[in-house]
């Protein structure tokens, strides 16, 4: 069966570990202790190593569902799992402080995946704040990224529909990147698509 | 609100001086850090070229993942973890009835059993400490 390693990062609180569990098919794999930074996000635990899932997307792909912890105190594990996925999924919350300043933040952390597979971004909370176009966060890469192009859509973390939607347009633009690479012989370094 | 532990005085002090009584109990110790569940430094004794807020968050990691494992193979409470490597070992017990973790560096001189030993003491000790008005 062929898989992806997909990553999904992003700061505290932005909804990794609600997508994670809205998607998986397993029991998803956590690893919550209680949040002692309730200045940041305003809630009773948080992630401190990885969530990890699992999702089929037809009988013979599987995808590896990995989340990294939001804050920088642990960013040994954004290295560690990084090194196995083949793309990222980024969750930014919309009422965050400087949400469009912290999407591109995070795209730069972990901009080998982007060259490796794909990037996509899922605005999470966009109900919450009077005005999150996308044009924005669209306007804004592009003008620190000229040559880069990034998906970016709203989303609820808690949705398995609209997480779905995330995901599966990371996985294509995964699958282009690697056919394209195959087709002029380029490899697209480790962590890409395996079979078992 | 409630103070964070790593940002209350009772949590620190009282760290202070739990973890100044573990050398005594194991000399060969080269670093010792109370974190926060969360992996948020609270205090921590000897070992000055060591980054206390990164060792707090790997060891915050460690503990979580460990836990995990236990529970996933459902072994019950996971009671501590162990990483022994060849020029010494970390030992991490939680501090019962506290979002604490104590996690104490050895070097090879001294034998795991003595280690975590000492490791378990001083967190009796500080539960102990804590307990106190």
């Amino acid at each position: 069966m062929a898989e992806h390693v997909i990553l999904f990062a992003g700061p505290m609180g932005a909804g990794k570990t609600s997508a994670i569990r809205a998607l998986s098919e397993i029991d998803v794999v956590s690893t919550e202790a209680a949040n002692s930074d309730r200045s940041v996000a305003d809630k009773p635990t948080t992630t401190v190593a990885l969530d990890y899932g699992e999702i089929g997307i037809n009988e013979a792909e599987k995808v590896r569902l990995y989340g990294v912890p939001g804050q920088r105190r642990f960013d040994f594990m954004w290295t560690i799992l990084a090194e196995r996925a083949e793309g990222v999924l980024l969750l930014v919350n919309a009422d965050a402080d400087n949400p469009v300043e912290t999407a591109i933040e995070y795209v730069k952390e972990f901009f080998a995946l982007y060259e490796r597979g794909g990037i996509v971004i899922g605005l999470t909370r966009a109900d919450l704040v009077p005005r999150a176009l996308i044009e924005e966060y669209a306007n804004a890469l592009a003008d620190e990224m000229p040559d880069v192009m990034i998906p970016v859509l709203t989303v609820d973390a808690r949705s398995q529909e609209e997480m779905m939607t995330l995901l599966m347009t990371l996985i294509a633009n995964i699958e282009l990147k690697q056919a394209v690479a195959d087709s002029i012989g380029v490899g697209v370094g480790s962590g890409g698509r395996r079979a078992r | 609100m409630t103070l964070a532990p790593h940002l209350d005085s009772k949590y620190i002090v009282r760290g202070e001086l739990a973890l100044g009584g573990l050398r005594d109990l194991a000399p060969s110790l080269r670093y010792a850090s109370l974190l926060t569940e969360d992996g948020f430094s609270v205090v921590s004794v000897a070992g000055k070229e060591f980054d206390s807020n990164r060792f707090a968050s790997m060891a915050s990691s460690t503990q979580a993942l460990a836990d995990a494992v236990a529970r996933e193979l459902q072994l019950g409470d996971n009671e501590f973890v162990i990483v022994a490597a060849a020029h010494g070992h970390v030992v991490q017990v939680r501090v019962d009835d506290h979002p604490l973790v104590l996690a104490a560096l050895f070097t090879d001189k001294e034998t795991i059993g003595i280690s975590l030993t000492a490791a378990r003491r001083t967190a009796r000790r500080l539960k102990t400490l804590l307990m106190a008005n």
